[in-house]
């Protein structure tokens, strides 16, 4: 390679050809240009004149210096030269490319392979071999393993198929893969890193190091991958937690819920302060959007950790509400039992009221009873089956559970209840303890000012501190549950008014609703309660965020293991399970922060990806080549005067055309059939099908053109001529009546086609079949369709490929027989065949049958030629069969045209006896 | 000439004749009494105009007899009107290879060819209107007037047997007659002068347009250009086309005054035409000279 300021040429030596110049430039100048020629009447003045001067004609030197640098363009090209060329690779050995190939990865995926294909680009110049390592596990998995000595070419097409991974990479065992990798010559290591650091890193980085000379390449911190972890519900929607690489400035990034097909439902900013690596996203999602939204991403971002599958966990969960006392609440809402439940859970929930019965009608997560004593045994059984499957029941005490609760509550209660604080009391209303551990309200704040006056109480049992989630200071428990079957049947042992305690009047109450709310449905915070199943993928994010169908490495999750699973090639994020409860994986579920790859500790050189502007220069100067070669052909015409104004004109768009891609061919092709459109639109025409044998094809085309001028001459029907129709290509659904001979050669239909076919006679389009031979068979033959010559069989099977209507013979009195003529057959050139129509052609298509079978061949029988002189002598009957023959083919057209008016003509008689009483 | 072309040449002239006025060739020996379309010979003869009353004499038809003039008086008169007479115009057009030439296409510009027969046609157009008798010299054998002559004309003139001479043969012309030729007149100019000589030795008053393309005249190539001629006098392979201009145009302009020469010493009018000008200045300067209106004897004029 030589190398020439910005400029480095690749093959130098053909440099050589420059040297052929100075003989080309003699060899023009003493061939003279062809002179002009000219045709020029006073020629015997200009014998006279000749002799004068005579000068040795010569290329023009411009012309000359033209064609010189054509010529010099196009051996400058041959040397391949590159405009900024890259710096070659140090070293002399191998060349190593790590490549990170995890999610992280998948922002500028473009931008990494081509500083990969540039580094074996460069690595192709020197014939260094290249290795590939690859550091994200294999998606088909299996070990991480390097790819082994590759010559360029044959490491470019494993470039080009390297896709990243939807789930992080594993540094620490690439490393392991490197240390069995020996080497004759020190190799030079490339490590394309995504920037994003992870645990085995700094085993990875003693690796490479230990193999040859580092590189490693990775992008500003502002470029590197970010994260979004799953949200939170909030008041209106969602909150969702993004997180960056290290601490930078100021950044905003836009976070945006997805419903279905990919529309927005609503977005959020997420600002991050200076140095901070985390900032927060609030989504508005009012009402029922939230649970329309299937997934949130970072605008911009494409990679797996930017998007979040939405399952069950994020929608608002249906709760049922049940009171007592229903009479009370009316009058006096602040002492309803439900007053202060319906503010905690609005937010959160959406609300159903109504009676237990009702509310079990339809799916439900969480059915609250307050104060409700004594439920009937199909009640309780009913209420049993539905815990068992999962759900949720909240009961209040009050007055009626205190008298005699049934025996749907978690622990059995004593008679009554006991009062504090009252007048006639020593003791004092007790505040709450903090939460045991194993209740889900556990780590929320308890007010002190919580006060509890009345409750019910437990008896003591073994297990009841088991199944206490909340206790008074002194230790009586407040809140206590119990699982049933996938299900829970939670007791709050006070009012869900402020008579009892003053509970539902504090934060915690909203925020303890929330908790069982969340808990609901089967997605327990504690393990024990959950079924252990098995869920199997069902669709899955690959590295760019993009959901399609379940990898083939994915593996069944179990439903415990799936909220602190960490993505990877068994189980790569997605959702899993069935199409009706499906629970999302995420890839961002279990990170907790992003830190970038910062330093190394062992010593590399550290460059970014963008600095790679090399440029090949071949194309380019071929170009300019090419272009003066046109210019060189423009001039010698001009010299020769060949080049008149016209062409003049005409030379400038033909070159513009050769250069620039049109677009008028297709605008062409466009305007054709629009004008057969147009042709076939504006005025009404008889349309024959194109069969491929000529002759045929003038006969149909001959026959409707005597058939438009009788129907011109007899009825107010005025057609154009007759237009011919390629079922292949042209529209149909322009003619109301298509004319179709079938002959033996008639060529197989393609499926567009038939469908277009199909779709014409749905749509109220009639095709004639003419089988036109009729007068081949023998009577007894003729009476079943499909029996007579080769070209019944080909109409058999063109027909049997069409959807069609089941059809029978004309039946007497039908429409056909008197849409304008009274007749009794159909002849045609022939006669006797018989015909078919539409067996019910009822309603639909204004009773027009879409297609009328026949063989009597009666295009022959119509057709004319240009004075309006038969051409086909019908047999057996001369001219009064052609008569008829043109009755039919006028009742026919009549009868696609008109529809069944006529067939009310039946009704006449009687009308008329009608009107005459 | 394809049909095509003779009509839309038909069309032209008629065209260009619509402009002007009908057109009466001066005749020298007739005073200027000119009544539409014929020229009184103030003889007394066949013709429309009053000319004189006589008295009767044996052998006058009795229908020619004044009655209203004789009843005034004692005598008896006959009325008799004034000779009357057409002239009689023969043209020709060169129907030679080297007329079909144009130089520049596309441009207002055509064939020589088509300006001559363009040009032939109005003139006889006018004519005939002016009810003067036309024929197509080595064509017809009479001069004929009205309208079907014209027709006539045209039809001759897209017969391709027409006129494929540069010059017209010598040949009879009718007393008196006026010749009209149309032509490059590129021939030699001792070819030429013979022939006027023998027209003028008839008596024959004569009209010779030159028709040049604007190529001829101006010789506007230049660089190294390869001449043929149009009628196989062969090539002529020329460096520097632009080192001869002038040189050539004083070449054209020595065989124009050669013309001019030939015109004046016959007596005849003379002109020169380029077909980049326009037809109808051609033509009004034709009618000028030919009725006569120019003073003296007709001198070359430029169309």
């Amino acid at each position: 390679m030589l190398s020439l300021g910005p400029i480095a040429l690749t093959a130098p030596w053909m440099l050589l050809g420059l040297a052929a110049l100075p003989l080309i430039w003699w060899l023009l100048r003493i061939t003279p240009p062809a002179p002009r020629r000219v045709r020029f009447p006073p020629i015997r003045i200009l014998f006279d004149l000749r002799g004068e001067e005579e000068t040795p004609a010569a290329t023009p030197l411009w012309l000359a210096l033209l064609r010189l640098l054509l010529a010099a363009l196009v051996v400058l090209a041959l040397a391949h030269p590159l405009l900024h060329p890259g710096a070659d690779l140090s070293g002399k050995g191998p060349v190593v490319l790590v490549i990170d190939d995890g999610w992280a990865a998948a922002p500028n995926w473009l931008l990494r392979q081509q500083a990969a294909l540039s580094l074996v680009e460069r690595a192709k110049r020197r014939q260094r071999p290249v290795l590939i390592l690859s550091t994200a596990p294999p998606a088909e998995g299996g070990a991480i393993q390097a790819s082994g000595l590759l010559q360029a070419a044959e490491a470019e097409p494993l470039l080009r198929a390297l896709q990243p991974k939807p789930w992080s990479p594993d540094r620490a065992a690439a490393a392991a893969a490197t240390e069995v990798l020996t080497f004759t010559e020190q190799p030079t290591v490339y490590w394309l890193s995504d920037g994003i650091d992870s645990p085995g890193r700094k085993t990875l980085a003693g690796a490479l190091a230990a193999l040859g000379p580092l590189h490693l390449l990775q992008q500003d911190a502002g470029q590197r991958a970010m994260a979004l972890l799953p949200p939170v519900l909030s008041g209106d929607g969602l909150q969702a937690t993004v997180l960056r690489a290290g601490k930078q400035n100021l950044g905003t990034v836009t976070v945006r819920a997805l419903g279905e097909k990919g529309r927005v439902l609503g977005q959020g900013q997420a600002r991050f302060g200076i140095d901070q690596d985390r900032a927060v996203a609030d989504i508005a999602l009012p009402g029922d959007l939230r649970n329309r939204a299937l997934r949130l991403e970072l605008a911009g971002a494409g990679s797996a950790a930017a998007s979040v599958l939405l399952d069950e966990r994020w929608r608002r969960r249906p709760v049922g509400l049940v009171s007592g006392a229903m009479m009370e609440e009316r009058a006096q809402p602040l002492l309803s039992n439900l007053y202060y439940l319906e503010r905690a859970l609005q937010p959160y929930a959406e609300l159903r009221r109504g009676g237990i019965e009702a509310l079990l009608q339809r799916p439900l997560a969480v059915l609250v009873l307050a104060d409700i004593g004594q439920i009937t045994k199909a009640r309780q059984q009913r209420l049993g089956q539905w815990l068992k499957d999962g759900g949720m029941l909240v009961r209040f005490a009050g007055p009626h559970l205190a008298q005699g609760p049934d025996p749907l509550i978690p622990t059995a209660l004593r008679q009554g209840g006991r009062a504090l604080g009252g007048s006639l009391s020593w003791s004092k209303p007790a505040g709450l303890a903090a939460f045991p551990k194993h209740s889900p309200f556990h780590g929320l704040a308890v007010p002190a000012d919580v006060l509890v006056k009345r409750q019910v109480l437990a008896q003591p049992s073994q297990d009841l501190s088991q199944r206490t989630w909340a206790s008074l200071a002194d230790g009586t428990p407040i809140v206590t549950a119990v699982p049933k079957g996938q299900g829970w049947l939670v007791l709050f042992h006070v009012t869900a008014n402020a008579s009892w305690s003053n509970l539902p009047l504090s934060g915690l109450f909203v925020n303890m609703m929330r908790r069982l709310t969340a808990m609901s449905r089967g997605v327990a915070a504690a393990g024990e309660a959950v079924v252990q199943r098995q869920l199997p993928p069902l669709a899955n994010l690959d590295a760019f965020g993009r959901l399609g169908p379940p990898a083939p490495g994915a593996e069944a999750i179990n439903a415990r293991d799936i909220d602190k699973l960490e993505a990877g090639p068994k189980n790569p994020p997605g959702y899993y399970g069935r199409e009706d409860d499906r629970r999302a994986l995420n890839l961002s579920q279990t990170r907790q922060t992003l830190r970038p790859i910062t330093e190394l500790s062992v010593p590399a050189q550290m460059t970014g990806y963008l600095q790679d502007r090399e440029e090949d220069l071949k194309p380019w100067l071929l170009l300019a080549a090419f272009l003066l070669a046109l210019a060189d052909l423009v001039a010698v015409l001009a010299l020769r005067g060949l080049l008149r104004p016209g062409v003049r004109v005409a030379v400038l768009p033909l070159a513009a055309m050769l250069l620039l891609p049109d677009s008028n061919l297709s605008a062409q092709q466009y305007s054709s059939a629009e004008q057969f459109a147009m042709a076939a639109a504006l005025d009404t025409r008889l349309a024959y099908v194109l069969t491929g044998d000529g002759q045929v094809d003038e006969m149909s085309r001959a026959g409707l053109t005597g058939l438009s001028d009788i129907l011109r001459l007899r009825t107010s029907i005025e057609p154009e001529a007759p237009m011919a129709v390629n079922v292949e290509r042209d529209p149909l659904v322009l003619f109301p009546i298509l004319y179709w001979p079938v002959v033996p050669t008639q060529p197989a239909l393609s499926d567009s086609a038939i469908a277009r076919i199909s779709q014409y006679m749905r749509t109220g389009g009639t095709i004639v079949f003419d089988s036109r031979d009729a007068g081949n068979n023998m009577p007894l033959l003729r009476r079943r369709l499909g029996a007579g010559g080769s070209a019944s069989e080909r109409l058999r099977y063109l027909l049997s490929r069409l959807d069609l209507p089941p059809v029978a013979p004309v039946p007497p009195g039908h429409v056909l027989t008197r849409s304008f003529y009274l007749l009794q057959d159909f002849p045609g050139r022939y006669v006797g065949g018989q015909v078919w129509v539409e067996r019910r052609s009822g309603g639909l298509n204004d009773g027009v049958s879409a297609l009328i079978i026949g063989g009597n061949d009666w295009a022959a029988a119509w057709a004319m030629d240009a004075r309006h002189r038969p051409l086909v002598l019908p047999t057996p009957g001369g001219a009064r069969q052609r008569e008829m023959a043109y009755r039919f083919g006028v009742n026919l057209v009549m009868y696609a045209l008109t529809g069944n008016y006529k067939s009310d003509q039946v009704h006449i008689p009687t009308i008329l006896e009608r009107l005459g009483q | 000439m394809t049909p095509v072309a003779a009509n839309r040449i038909g069309a032209r002239a008629e065209q260009l004749a619509a402009a002007l006025p009908a057109l009466l060739v001066a005749a020298d020996r007739v005073a200027a009494t000119v009544v539409q379309g014929v020229h009184g010979r103030r003889r007394v003869g066949s013709g429309e105009t009053f000319w004189q009353y006589r008295r009767y004499q044996g052998g006058d038809s009795a229908t020619a007899i004044d009655w209203r003039q004789s009843a005034k008086s004692q005598k008896t008169f006959v009325r008799e009107n004034e000779w009357e007479a057409a002239q009689s115009v023969w043209m020709w057009r060169d129907g030679s290879a080297s007329m079909d030439y144009q130089s520049k296409t596309g441009t207002a510009s055509e064939r020589k060819q088509d300006r001559a027969d363009l040009l032939l046609l109005a003139l006889a157009s006018l004519l005939l209107r002016g009810g003067e008798h036309v024929g197509l010299y080595g064509q017809d054998s009479i001069a004929t007037g009205g309208r079907a002559t014209l027709n006539r004309l045209g039809a001759h003139l897209l017969d391709p047997r027409t006129g494929e001479a540069g010059l017209p043969a010598p040949g009879r012309l009718p007393r008196l007659a006026q010749l009209v030729l149309f032509s490059d007149f590129l021939a030699p100019l001792e070819e030429i002068e013979a022939l006027v000589k023998g027209f003028a030795n008839q008596g024959a008053r004569g009209h010779m347009v030159q028709i040049l393309d604007g190529a001829e005249e101006d010789l506007p190539f230049h660089g190294r250009t390869e001449f043929e001629g149009t009628e196989g006098e062969g090539k002529v392979l020329i460096g520097r086309v632009e080192s001869l201009r002038d040189d050539y145009r004083r070449r054209m302009a020595v065989q124009r005054e050669g013309l001019n020469d030939i015109a004046r010493r016959a007596g005849w009018g003379f002109a020169v035409h380029r077909t980049d000008r326009s037809p109808q200045t051609a033509l009004l300067a034709l009618f000028s000279a030919l009725s006569g209106q120019l003073d003296g004897p007709a001198g070359q004029t430029k169309l």
